[in-house]
């Protein structure tokens, strides 16, 4: 449907509602509702923790996947940029006389959160500009070494991080004692992250953002800055992660140096790679997958019976990314796009040998 | 002959376009170009034969600025070039393909030569839309049908077949409004009757346009050339008009010669 919908017409069709409707928006939109809908039946634990907790890991996933789906780069850096949102929060808002440890400026949480991603944002630029002239392989080991150096920094200047963490980090008052608001609030901010990457990779910027994955050689050649390109999808993709490490660290009341060591950055990884890293959705997808198994899988009898305990979780998530990874590269959005196909296939009847191109033909002036 | 001689009118007209000094390009112990000078003018269509690893990509390169000379002077339009990077030269009216297809696989053929054309223009930073878009995409699809691919323009360049993305190849160098072309063996691959449209191609471009052509298919690159200038091993050996160029005992003995269906080339 859709590959001759945009052949067809010559003149580009813009936001039509036809384009709107598709399948895939329209899921996108049943799930939204769904997730709106979830406090008036789910549990409060299904709620508050697991599903808060798969929108805070889906938008810092859907920063990798951002990178990597449109910009063909992989970072490892995003946890990090989350911790330094989550690091500047708990340092300006924590009151002076709080038993607690950090700089404890006492801010206004608000205040507190503009400083947190006006930090993050100027972080993730300098970071983006030094690895940006590097792709693939390199730059995720670039930012992976980022990952490691910020772990060190923070643990290794205790006026930033208190010895054992900044602890009693309060929420605004809008959220504080509301975890159902906080919950809302985060499917309301995925859904303007996920539709914000959509937009953005039709407009001019996103358009040679993918010409940049696709052949950065000839984008030089064509005029492009590449580099700095590049440097400034990290720097979107930085402020967006710092969003979900500002609500983790509302959520989680405290932050310490290991909750951004190298653990939950692959973690994140890990989430990505579940839902696929080329597509946006997944996020979203593998953060609940992950956060499922991490909550319900190590509650089995059978899981229990065989000898995994929670410990061998990691286990558990080991062999589910293997078996995806052999399953599908693109993680469960790239199993269900197939299913999707296989099912369109089955359904449709196959088209006359010669339709294509005439349609194509009739497309044209 | 009359076609000759209107290129050297044009030649006096406009002056020189391009000026390469004492080109050396040496990577480690191999010296792929060894002092290569170079002139031309606004207007100029100029083929550069030789045999494989002549240096004939090797000087592509360095004028299009993906690689800088070891030593030497590139001039483009009065301007020193040397140690510009390859970001710079669509601003001054460069454009240029590549020998393997460079394209953007992952977008449509329409996207592919709407981007070509904002990277000189500086709006790909932008995030809104705006009628300079609107400008860029009628280029675009007009461009495609330039090319023949006006019934694929939402194909995804990836799906596209050999010849499709050769045709989409030179689309995105045609598209940019450029001064001066370079096509590196935009014959190569292409069967006879999409040979002989490149080479009508070719022939309908602007007068004002440069023309730059790296091409072993001697048929077109004789026809759609005014001038050619012969390499082997990193030194310009000759110079001439196709015609002198044919009957070249030089040529013959180092590239001519060495291809047995030469004969088919002459009419």
């Amino acid at each position: 449907m859709s590959p001759t919908g945009t052949a067809s017409g010559p003149a580009r069709p813009g936001w039509t509602l036809r384009r709107l409707l598709s399948a895939r928006n329209l899921v996108v939109a049943a799930a939204t509702a769904l997730a709106l809908l979830l406090p008036l039946f789910g549990s409060n634990f299904f709620v508050e923790f697991v599903m808060t907790r798969t929108m805070i890991l889906g938008i810092a996933a859907a920063t990798i996947v951002f990178l990597a789906a449109y910009g063909g780069m992989i970072s490892l850096a995003q946890y990090l940029l989350a911790g330094v949102a989550g690091f500047m929060v708990g340092n300006a808002v924590v009151a002076q006389d709080a038993w607690s440890k950090g700089l404890k400026l006492g801010w206004n949480p608000w205040v507190a959160v503009l400083f947190a991603l006006a930090v993050t944002t100027a972080v993730a630029f300098v970071l983006g500009a030094l690895a940006s002239r590097t792709t693939g392989i390199y730059f995720l080991m670039i930012t992976l070494t980022y990952a490691v150096i910020g772990y060190y920094v923070f643990g290794s200047i205790t006026p930033l991080s208190g010895f054992g963490g900044i602890t009693g980090i309060d929420p605004p008052g809008l959220f504080e004692d509301h975890p159902v608001r906080m919950y809302l609030a985060l499917v309301v901010l995925s859904v303007l992250v996920y539709v914000s990457f959509r937009v953005l990779a039709a407009t001019p910027f996103g358009l040679a953002l993918q010409g940049i994955r696709d052949d950065p050689v000839r984008m030089a050649s064509l005029g492009f800055n590449v580099s700095l390109h590049r440097t400034l999808a990290f720097t979107l993709a930085g402020f967006t992660a710092g969003l979900a490490g500002v609500f983790n660290v509302w959520w989680n009341g405290q932050i310490d140096p290991t909750s951004i060591s190298i653990g939950p950055t692959l973690d994140l990884l890990i989430v990505a790679v579940i839902g696929g890293t080329l597509s946006l959705e997944g996020a979203w997808l593998g953060a609940f997958v992950f956060v499922a198994a991490n909550n319900y899988l190590r509650n089995l009898p059978l899981v229990d019976h065989i000898g995994i305990t929670e410990a061998r979780f990691n286990t558990i998530v080991g062999v589910l990314v293997l078996l995806i990874m052999i399953l599908s590269p693109d993680g469960l959005a790239g199993i269900i796009e197939r299913v999707r196909k296989g099912l369109h296939r089955l359904f449709q009847p196959p088209p006359g040998p010669g339709s294509t191109p005439a349609e194509a033909a009739a497309g044209s002036p | 002959m009359s076609t000759d001689a209107a290129a050297a009118a044009s030649a006096e007209r406009h002056g020189s376009l391009l000026s390469l000094e004492a080109v050396v390009v040496a990577f480690g112990g191999l010296q792929a170009l060894g002092g290569v000078d170079l002139q031309v003018s606004q207007g100029d269509r100029l083929a550069l034969l030789g045999p494989n690893g002549a240096g004939k990509t090797t000087l592509f390169n360095v004028i299009a600025g993906d690689i800088k000379p070891t030593s030497g002077r590139v001039t483009i339009k009065g301007i020193d070039c040397t140690e510009l990077p390859a970001r710079f030269r669509p601003r001054l009216g460069v454009a240029r393909t590549y020998q393997k297809t460079r394209l953007f696989r992952g977008l449509t053929v329409e996207d592919n030569l709407y981007l070509a054309q904002t990277g000189r223009s500086g709006r790909h930073l932008a995030l809104l839309r705006s009628g300079v878009d609107a400008e860029f995409r009628d280029r675009a699809r007009a461009m495609a049908e330039t090319v023949w691919l006006a019934d694929v323009v939402g194909t995804t360049a990836g799906d596209l077949s050999h010849g499709q993305q050769r045709q989409l190849e030179i689309g995105m160098a045609l598209v940019t409004g450029p001064e001066f072309v370079m096509l590196d063996e935009p014959a190569s691959g292409l069967s006879r009757g999409e040979r002989e449209r490149l080479v009508q191609l070719l022939l309908s471009l602007d007068r004002d346009i440069t023309l730059l052509l790296i091409e072993h298919d001697m048929d077109v690159a004789l026809r759609a050339a005014h001038r050619v200038v012969v390499m082997n091993e990193g030194h310009t050996v000759a110079s001439g008009t196709p015609t002198e160029i044919r009957v070249d005992p030089l040529v013959h003995a180092i590239y001519l010669g060495s291809e047995a269906g030469l004969g088919g080339a002459d009419p």
